[in-house]
């Protein structure tokens, strides 16, 4: 079938949150690659009589798309062996197919056309380390179909420790506007705040957020207040994300509530939560404190979630949190890559595979499916594995049955070990199914909210057409596995299945406005203790127009 | 531009890629370049290039040696060979090349830093951008490579004499140990020195791994109870940077080398902290490896005759090009290993890249274009993976980038796949 100008989707089912549709049948109409009220009789139609039609995906957490990622797509030419991607046979030749290999970090290409045979749209790589920005740009120009943007890591970076120590608040604020626009970002990320510039200066680790950093007043409740205040009063339409200190660890559900805390009343996402619920005490014993957690998220509007949840199966744990992987290394004996990167941040990586028969593993997985059943609000819990380290985004169809059939759940914590889910809400058994319109809000239309992306996860008139139709199917898995029709900017990319046409997306960043005088500032903190010169940090021509602020 | 200075341009001489270079155009040619050590400045040279596109030895238009490119590559077993001096964009161009004919694909790191890539994969690695070792580094442990003779300013802006926010007092505040294996020489600069063989070097690297680890250790032999000794005041140390030449010299090397080396990095972030700086030659070859790597898998010695990247490291590139049909050069021809070139006698060869129309070898197409960061922008990647921008100084031939989409277009046309 031709791509037309126009197209209606006639006759599915539409899941819509947004704009309060659930369920109802009623054609999609598209026209110059947005959602319109209506097209003349004969235009060109999808037939989804039968079928479920909702919003694009929107991934708002995955490491897809950076320098990071690329190292640990080089430890692993084995996982790329066994999984050959051949290039798709395409109808448009521009830009050419292109192939690639798989496994837990497939290469550029392949992700974009995966994600797009998911029905993903919009994706957001989560964590790239500032100077490195330069790369991840390069990245996601060779990742195709997918509208996409990144979070620029702060939080250990040296020139905004210095201010939070001297006090100088707005000057940091003004740092941050900087930095988003000197990247391409799109929000500010924070990974283990203070811990990784400890993991390099020697002193391993920061696990309370009121430890001071070496022999300075620095601390990470210091540095969470002042991104999240700095991200606040530059009214980005995304808050901090925030990957918080300890994670991994038995106990570090009181780190993650000490930080929720931190930041009551204030925006905050808190990131892959999963991994900060757990109770217990460091080698004495781990238990599930995901309730607690999420009763604390429940009754705080201000603040939002993505789960990371864990599946079983291979995983590579990809991460800034150099200190966390470090841990992974010395207690598995796997192979391991730590990069400190200056001035800013850390890289680190290990494989990883989660083992039903693990009881760890398995309080991980039962962990991530409590967050996601004790939720209250789906509008503020999203869904994430935390690509790659919590499992592929692939897995993502398998994660959608186990939160839409109980009994799923129930045949897969047969195979489990169940040895540290003693008070688990899961093994008491959590009843509650998500419905089709809930599945629709915390793949689709909730991140796209907590991105402030208005014209995302929602298909009111003006809306970006990205859209993707599902055959119904009783294995719920096999249904959002395989779309049969994806729809990118108002382009048919996946018909019958297959994928026909590989367009580029559009990058998504932010430009704030900021103080000019920061800028001297900065010349003289590069040309102190930098080894690239400020003229040469920032990125050039990032490509379309940034997303407006305060919006 | 024709006359003119331009400031923080990028030498992509060496790995170090300094980006303090100051360079001064007239009438179109380079006429003085600050700050940049011998290296560069043989690299920089005067800017001038050739700029001629032959076909069997007579000048032809580009689409019309583009279209012979294209036929050559549909010769098959062909291979897309990535030379250094071409910013990334371009070695995607030509990676794009490959994937389409479903060629070899192959760079100058096959022939040269792979053992350190396939350690790498095996193992892991730490390591750490330079920045890190400029502001932390208070011991530099230089393992058979002192930087003065190939990377000329690692030590003064990276490594050694530069202050850093962890070493107030630059230099007077680290320690510099050199270990000499056979006739490779650490840093000439070293407080003090310990003397392997080729033959003990590996038992050296064990035994000093062992004694990070705690492992008790026999009677051992006075160098190896030094190379103890040694790695006793690197667990003392705050943050202990290795220093190796990924790169092959004159100096024969174990090929087991970077992986001991990195065995050893890795443990001695227990007791303390340590990364490997791995030293790499010019003309962007970390790009290469990068680029190569997100779009493959692979970081070199890329096979897609089977419709998908596969990884054939155990061949390097002067074994795998004297089994092929015909070769297409990209990049600065004259910069490839020399048994990679005596590899292509009897191949049918292109070269797109700085005086193709140059090249040591007969070839039958060949496109002159510029130089990453003297005549083409773009982007060109630090030995430590850090992205760059490299510009343009002075005008030069067309653009590799713009061959390549000549040949692709030459490819598309005739309906190649």
């Amino acid at each position: 079938m031709a791509t037309p100008e126009r197209l209606r989707i006639a006759g599915g089912a539409v899941h819509d949150p947004a704009n309060g549709i659930d369920g109802e049948v009623r054609d999609v109409c598209i026209e110059d690659g947005r959602i319109v009220a209506s097209l003349p009789a004969g235009t060109p139609t999808v037939d989804a009589r039968g079928m479920v039609v909702m919003p694009g995906g929107v991934d708002i957490h995955a490491h897809f798309a950076s320098s990071s990622c690329n190292h640990g797509r080089r430890l692993l030419p084995e996982e790329h062996a066994a999984d050959p991607v051949p290039a798709p046979a395409l109808l448009d030749d521009e830009p050419p197919a292109r192939s690639g290999t798989g496994g837990t970090i497939p290469t550029t290409f392949a992700t974009g056309y995966r994600y797009a045979g998911l029905g993903y749209t919009t994706a957001f790589d989560a964590a790239v380390a500032p100077i490195m920005a330069r790369h991840t740009h390069e990245e996601l120009d060779d990742t195709p179909l997918l509208d996409a943007g990144c979070f620029v890591l702060l939080g250990n970076d040296e020139y905004l420790l210095r201010q939070i120590a001297a006090g100088e608040q707005e000057r940091a604020r003004h740092y941050v506007a900087w930095m988003l626009g000197a990247t391409g970002g799109y929000a500010v990320k924070i990974v283990n705040p203070g811990g990784i510039e400890a993991w390099k200066a020697g002193q391993r680790n920061l696990t309370d957020i009121d430890q001071a950093l070496g022999a300075s007043s620095v601390t990470p409740r210091a540095i969470l207040d002042s991104l999240t205040d700095a991200a606040n009063d530059l009214k980005l339409p995304h808050p901090v994300h925030i990957h918080g200190n300890n994670l991994g660890q038995a106990g570090n559900s009181a780190t993650t509530l000490a930080t929720m805390q931190a930041l009551a009343g204030r925006r905050a996402h808190f990131t892959h939560l999963q991994f900060h619920c757990y109770g217990g005490e460091a080698g004495k014993g781990w238990s599930s404190a995901a309730s607690k957690v999420i009763e604390y998220v429940n009754g705080h509007p201000e603040h939002s979630v993505d789960v990371g949840q864990v599946m079983f199966g291979p995983a590579t744990t990809v991460t800034a949190d150099g200190p966390v992987e470090y841990l992974l290394y010395s207690t598995s004996g796997r192979k391991w890559v730590n990069i400190d990167v200056e001035m800013e941040t850390g890289c680190g990586i290990v494989p990883y595979s989660y083992r039903e028969k693990a009881a760890v593993a398995t309080l991980q997985w039962a962990v991530g499916l409590e967050l996601f059943l004790l939720a209250k609000d789906p509008w503020r819990v999203v869904l994430s594995t935390d690509h790659p380290n919590g499992g592929s985004f692939l897995s993502y169809p398998a994660l959608i049955r186990l939160l839409m059939d109980r009994t799923a759940r129930e045949e897969q914590l047969k195979l489990a070990n169940p040895k540290l889910l003693a008070g688990s809400a899961l093994a008491d058994g959590l009843s509650r199914e998500y419905s089709l319109n809930e599945i629709a809000i915390v793949t689709r239309a909730g991140p796209a909210r907590l991105l402030g992306l208005a014209g995302k996860g929602q298909l009111g008139v003006g809306a970006d057409a990205d859209v993707t139709v599902y055959a119904r199917d009783g294995d719920i898995a096999r249904m959002f596995a395989s779309p049969r029709y994806v729809i990118k900017a108002g382009r048919l990319v996946v018909e019958e299945g297959q994928l026909r046409r590989a367009p580029r997306g559009r990058r998504l960043h932010v430009r704030p406005g900021f103080d000019q005088s920061v800028v001297r500032d900065l010349r003289k903190h590069f040309e102190t203790f930098g080894t690239v010169a400020y003229d040469n940090y920032a990125v050039r021509d990032v490509p379309g127009e940034p997303v407006a602020i305060g919006s | 531009m024709t006359a003119g200075t331009i400031e923080h341009a990028v030498c992509l001489g060496c790995g170090c890629a300094c980006d303090d270079i100051e360079v001064v155009v007239r009438d179109g040619r380079i006429a003085s370049v600050r700050n940049a050590c011998p290296v560069g400045l043989a690299w920089y040279g005067d800017g001038t290039t050739t700029t001629l596109v032959k076909l069997r030895g007579s000048a032809v238009g580009v689409d019309a040696a583009a279209a012979e490119v294209a036929k050559l590559l549909r010769t098959g077993p062909a291979m897309v060979y990535l030379a250094p001096d071409l910013t990334t964009e371009a070695q995607r161009a030509a990676i794009a090349l490959a994937d389409r004919v479903g060629a070899r694909l192959d760079s100058v790191t096959s022939d040269t830093a792979a053992s350190g890539l396939v350690a790498g994969q095996r193992r892991g690695r730490a390591t750490a951008t330079l920045g890190e070792i400029r502001n932390r580094a208070d011991v530099l442990v230089f393992w058979a490579v002192d930087p003065d003779v190939r990377y000329p300013r690692f030590l003064s802006r990276y490594a050694l004499d530069p202050v850093g926010t962890q070493v107030p007092d630059g230099a007077a505040g680290r320690k510099v140990v050199a270990v000499d294996v056979g006739d490779a020489r650490g840093a000439a600069r070293a407080g003090s020195r310990v003397a392997l063989t080729l033959a003990n070097e590996a038992a050296a690297l064990a035994v000093m791994r062992a004694t990070v680890m705690g492992r008790a250790l026999g009677d051992l032999s006075p160098a190896l109870e030094a190379a103890a000794e040694l790695a006793r005041q690197m667990m003392g140390a705050r943050y202990v940077v290795l220093v190796h030449d990924a790169e092959p010299s004159s100096s024969p090397a174990d090929p087991q080398r970077a992986e001991g080396l990195t065995g050893l990095a890795q443990a001695l972030n227990g007791p303390t902290r340590c990364v490997l700086s791995s030293l790499r030659g010019g003309g962007n070859r970390s790009g290469a490896d990068s680029a190569m790597t997100w779009q493959t898998g692979f970081p070199f010695a890329v096979d897609f005759s089977s419709g998908a990247p596969r990884y054939r490291a155990e061949e390097p590139a002067s074994t795998t090009v004297t089994r092929m049909a015909s070769v297409l050069i990209v990049g600065a021809v004259r910069r490839i290993p020399d048994e990679v070139a005596r590899g292509l006698a009897g191949r049918r060869v292109a070269v797109i890249g700085p005086r193709a129309s140059d090249a040591p070898f007969a070839t039958e197409v060949a496109i002159d274009t510029g130089v990453a960061g003297i005549h083409e922008a773009g982007i060109g990647y630090r030995l430590d993976d850090v992205p760059l921008p490299v510009p343009q100084i002075v005008a030069g031939p067309i653009s590799a980038v713009a061959a390549l989409q000549a040949v692709a277009a030459a490819l598309r046309s005739t309906g190649a796949a």
